[in-house]
């Protein structure tokens, strides 16, 4: 995680090449839909909902410094109350998008008001059962199928949910970039993370910054849920409530870069990429488990700053790559 | 009447096994104040490796329990070094680092015995399975007791290690106060691995038990993870004693839950109650976790 030079030293690069790297991405993503087949716009689609996501997780796991293990349980309710807004209430998609966004936001800070007064492990604790018993719930209502799922009018309409997946995950970035590394709500939870007891002593009111930051987490996985359901049109309580999803959030932010900004993006695009790639070669497996479980334990272990922390130390060029693998063999 | 006697009996039983997942968890969490997300999967590979025992070797799965002890404290005492790694050095939160860490192993747990045995459903018999005691107005099945039985024994010899031995009383000052126990002598690095490793066979071992009284699968984790969580909430984070408590009351909530209710909504009201706990007594219904 980048301490205060750190992030002093992040701001005083080149702004400008910064900029123009940005708004060539931007360009080359809106004309994707027309230039590769649907197989990779729909991966492209995806890589942005994993970016999207993971920066959701990255605000409360990695700028507050408080793990989430049930993140995934908003994507999941976002996509079941989207589903059920459209299906029985019959209300237009871009309104059910933001009422189940509004609701995860609202069941976070449900969630945290208690959670968050205590230490990490309480909440991280709190939050995992929290998962547990939103897929329990999944599956006993009648509302939402069962454990048979769902299923919603489908459109099919490759282009328009990739453009909603892009503008969305974009907005997740910009909120990041205004409401936490521009702003003085994002050096409160800088504060909070480095030295907790010291923010309060010097009067930040860190119960109720942690539970906006939780709640503002959780309101990003409840859209993405929303358009992930519509997208696909069948859903069911393991393919959008299932562990893996809150597991994939954690390897990707950690993977990437914890508490950056680019970090999420990075790591959402190298897992999402391998895990299509084996998806591919192999077929359905429960084998991505493993790589999964061995990624996290190897970056919390070598690299706990992710693949920004060693772009930032110059690894890829050969002498830094000698130096710091000479600090890493050190055990 | 009846149906509720037999179902305080059987939640009582549950209760005391329950324990024996949950007393080395709160030792863990009070002495290297980490919350191993892996307890679920410790419990799972001890239930799997008491199946390959007896399939593989025959006889009944009670006698591998002292083996299954002795093999799971080598695999903590294996893993204790990385996770001391994860939680010190430079890094900015170790404890959040430790939690990921544990998380990444219970993934890593979870996605190996899927690939391995796949989503099959394994069950284990002893020469209880079947049989029951019974009492005129409940019957208690043999198995169910011995577990409890267990639970109890188990828990009555590590209450006697860890405050009438000497290696009980480090273990206590490190987990009251980590820096001052370490300036009067006490290696706090090797007393984590001897608690890590303490917990690992005890939790393995109970994975014996619970695989011989309910169904092996790979998934079954998670659910035991919820338990050991639910009981250490109850307890008070890091207070042992108050796990036998919480673990009874645990059992009779699932029980009556499971009897009144249904058992679909055992998950739901053991949310229920944490969170209540959480927002009322944050220090465990005894008010005296860390």
């Amino acid at each position: 995680m980048p301490t205060w030079a750190d992030q002093a030293k992040l701001n005083s690069t080149p702004i400008a090449w910064q900029w123009v790297c940005l708004g060539l991405i931007f360009l080359v993503s809106l004309i994707i839909p027309w230039i590769v087949s649907p197989l990779w716009i729909r991966i492209v689609t995806e890589i942005f909902m994993w970016a999207g996501l993971a920066q959701s997780w990255n605000i409360i796991g990695g700028y507050t410094g408080y793990l989430s293990f049930g993140h995934g349980a908003f994507f999941g309710m976002g996509a079941y109350v989207t589903g059920i807004a459209m299906m029985n209430l019959e209300w237009p998609f871009g309104v059910g998008l933001l009422f189940s966004g509004i609701l995860a936001a609202l069941l976070a800070a449900v969630i945290g008001y208690p959670t968050l007064r205590l230490r990490g492990a309480y909440f991280a604790i709190a939050t995992w059962a929290f998962g547990e018993m939103i897929r329990q719930i999944a599956t006993i209502l009648d509302v939402t199928g069962g454990a048979f799922g769902m299923q919603l009018p489908p459109f099919l309409n490759l282009s328009f949910f990739y453009y909603v997946m892009l503008g969305i995950t974009g907005l997740t970035y910009l909120t990041t970039y205004l409401l936490l590394e521009r702003s003085r709500f994002g050096y409160k939870l800088l504060a909070i993370r480095e030295h907790e007891e010291a923010a309060e002593m010097v009067g930040v009111d860190t119960v109720t910054i942690k539970i906006k930051a939780f709640a503002l987490s959780a309101f990003f996985p409840g859209v993405f849920g929303g358009i992930y359901a519509y997208w696909v049109t069948y859903i069911h309580p393991d393919s959008v409530l299932g562990a893996q999803i809150t597991d994939f959030m954690v390897v990707m932010v950690f993977l990437g870069g914890v508490g950056s900004l680019w970090g999420p993006f990075l790591g959402a695009f190298v897992v999402q990429l391998i895990n299509r790639y084996l998806w591919l070669v192999w077929g359905e497996g429960t084998f991505y488990l493993i790589i999964i479980g061995a990624a996290i334990c190897a970056v919390v272990l070598f690299i706990p700053n992710g693949i920004i922390g060693l772009l930032e130390k110059r690894i890829f060029s050969p002498r830094g790559a000698l130096s710091q693998l000479r600090k890493l063999i050190k055990w | 009447m009846e149906l509720f006697l037999q179902t305080l009996i059987d939640g009582l039983l549950i209760g005391g096994l329950i324990i024996v997942v949950g007393i080395g968890f709160s030792l863990c969490f009070g002495v290297m104040h980490i919350v191993d997300f892996a307890v679920g999967e410790w419990v799972m590979v001890g239930a799997y490796v008491s199946f390959l025992f007896v399939r593989h070797l025959g006889h009944d799965p009670m006698i591998y329990l002292p083996l299954i002890f002795f093999t799971f404290c080598a695999c903590g005492w294996v893993i204790y070094p990385l996770i001391y790694r994860a939680v010190s050095g430079k890094r900015h939160n170790p404890v959040l680092m430790g939690l990921v860490f544990t998380f990444g192993i219970s993934i890593l747990a979870k996605g190996g015995a899927l690939s391995v045995w796949g989503y099959h459903i394994q069950s284990i018999t002893t020469w209880l399975s079947g049989k029951s005691i019974s009492l005129g107005i409940a019957t208690v099945p043999a198995l169910r007791f011995s577990g409890f039985a267990f639970g109890i024994l188990i828990t009555i010899l590590f209450m006697i290690f860890l405050y009438r031995t000497k290696w009980g009383i480090v273990i206590r000052a490190t987990a009251q106060d980590r820096d001052t126990a370490n300036l009067l002598g006490a290696d706090v690095r090797k007393v984590g691995a001897f608690v890590y490793s303490l917990y690992a066979g005890i939790t393995g071992m109970s994975g014996v038990l619970i695989g011989a009284l309910f169904s092996i699968h790979a998934a079954m984790g998670a659910k035991y993870c919820t338990l050991a969580f639910f009981v250490v909430v109850l307890a008070g984070m890091g207070y042992v004693p108050g796990v036998i408590i919480a673990a009874l009351i645990l059992g009779l909530l699932q029980s009556f839950v499971g009897v009144y209710i249904g058992g679909r909504y055992n998950l739901v009201a053991l949310f229920m109650v944490m969170y209540g706990v959480l927002l009322i007594t944050p220090k465990g219904i005894l008010r005296k976790g860390i």
